[in-house]
């Protein structure tokens, strides 16, 4: 199949991604706010309900953005948002219960530093992105309306939204519900580092399509998504480490979020370089 | 813009992503199987078996010579324990499962035994074998939690005047998955 048509750049995409960032940190500063100003108090079923929704919206804010800023030759809206609903299913089908009960990830991942590092990378990294990217390759990428390179960056961030929105509701459901400054935190951390490994393996999608590339193009990049992955979480857990001291012990939960939000501007802006020499590279093909 | 969706080749990096996949997933089953099968060497009162590594060895009690529990178990953390009790020459393999089962009924919340039957471990030793099945709660009246179910299985073994009574307790969520384990530490068992 033949088609042909310019090739432009949504600039919007990346405006999305960093104002994903910058209002997710901005809303948690506001929950956590909120939460030492009121000190609501909840019984189990609001405890638990504000959790779930509090676990939308990382994803509500990031597609308020991509809806209101995608004017200019736009993304069907109904896509993204099956595409979203897409890896939030598979994350509840296939994900959560490969992780938490084939293999048991919790009984063993935290025995030493190897045991994180590969654990997080062979069984948590790759179970997620390439159930991500399954929820992009066997949907909307055979549609005609994946047309653009950079399509693939915002399929794959609406899936990995969607992955992340039910990991978060999971962690809300079989915790009864959590303490809101804290929660969000955890819910916000979770949410830019799928978006962000998603944004990567959109990247390798968005080329995979749309150029000759080998067929280790691909298992390049959820590789890549998955090492990322568990990476991130190996460092997570020692930058959020609780620091025990004769005063008592301390939180690093914000810790963790300023280190997502680095890592998440910084993988956007990586896949944004990338992305653009791709586009050049398209476009002086095309003899633009 | 070009696509190529639906090429040879598109396909064949399709299959090669899943098989990748499929790759990492075995290769992290099989670290996670030395992880968890990892284990220390532990020797006590003539008796000599291969401790799971990580696990938190508490101090015994009584006759046990050993006890271990893994805390990243959920609910009830999976516990091995082995006694060493004296009995008389003469003493039977029922007799000693009877006194072991007085015992447990009188220590241990709603404690049922579940049947109890003579059987061969995987290295041949005839054996004595238990099962039952209680109720674990934390002690701390205001803790928020609810009760764990937890069953167990004793293996009697009777040797030299004395019974070795090797435990395993799970909660009954993890029982069955964390058996063959449990197995394998029994084959460890030398006394």
């Amino acid at each position: 199949m033949k088609e042909s048509h310019p090739v432009h750049e949504r600039k919007h995409i990346w405006r999305d991604g960093f104002l994903l960032v910058v209002a997710l940190c901005v809303f948690v500063g506001l929950v956590f706010a909120l939460d030492n100003a009121m000190k609501p108090t909840f019984n189990a079923t609001t405890l638990a309900l504000t959790g779930v929704f509090l676990a939308f919206v990382p994803a509500f804010i990031w597609l308020a953005f991509f809806y209101i800023q995608d004017s200019v030759e736009p993304e069907p809206k109904g896509y993204v948002l099956a595409v979203f609903v897409l890896g939030g299913l598979l994350a509840a089908a296939v994900g959560i219960p490969v992780v938490d009960n084939l293999f048991r990830v919790s009984h063993w991942i935290y025995t030493n530093t190897l045991s994180s590092i590969l654990g997080g990378i062979l069984v948590v990294g790759f179970t997620q992105e390439f159930l991500k990217y399954a929820a992009v390759r066997y949907s909307i990428y055979n549609s005609d309306e994946y047309d653009e390179p950079t399509d693939g960056v915002t399929y794959a961030t609406a899936a990995g939204l969607g992955y992340a929105t039910m990991l978060n509701i999971n962690f809300v459901i079989s915790n009864g519900g959590v303490d809101l400054g804290a929660g969000m935190i955890r819910m916000a951390v979770v949410a830019l580092a799928h978006a962000a490994f998603a944004g990567v393996t959109g990247y390798f999608l968005g080329r995979a399509k749309f150029e000759s590339e080998s067929i280790w193009w691909m298992p390049t990049g959820i590789t890549l998504a998955a090492i990322f992955n568990g990476i991130f979480n190996w460092l997570l857990g020692i930058v959020t480490q609780p620091t025990i001291s004769l005063s008592g012990a301390k939180d690093n939960a914000w810790w963790g979020l300023v280190f997502a939000a680095v890592v998440a501007l910084a993988t956007t802006s990586a896949v944004l370089a990338l992305v653009r020499r791709n586009i050049q590279a398209l476009k002086a093909a095309q003899g633009e | 813009m070009a696509n190529k969706q639906g090429s040879l080749g598109d396909r064949f990096a399709e299959i090669t992503v899943v098989l990748v996949t499929l790759v990492a997933l075995i290769f992290g089953g099989m670290y996670k199987s030395s992880v968890e099968n990892a284990s220390i060497p532990f020797e006590a009162q003539g008796v000599s078996l291969a401790a799971p590594k990580g696990w938190i060895q508490a101090s015994v009690r009584g006759n046990e010579i050993f006890r271990a529990s893994d805390f990243n178990s959920s609910g009830f953390a999976t516990t091995y324990s082995v006694q060493k009790i004296a009995v008389a020459d003469d003493a039977t393999a029922p007799e000693v499962a009877n006194f072991i089962l007085m015992d447990r009924a009188q220590t241990l919340d709603a404690f049922k035994a579940l049947d109890q039957n003579e059987v061969s471990d995987s290295l041949g030793r005839d054996a004595y074998l238990l099962h039952y099945v209680y109720v674990s709660s934390n002690p701390d009246a205001t803790h928020a939690s609810i009760p764990n179910i937890v069953r167990g299985a004793d293996f009697i073994y009777l040797k030299g005047g004395y019974a070795y009574v090797v435990s395993f307790q799970a909660d009954d969520q993890n029982y069955d998955r964390d058996l063959g384990r449990f197995y394998r530490f029994l084959e460890s068992l030398q006394f």
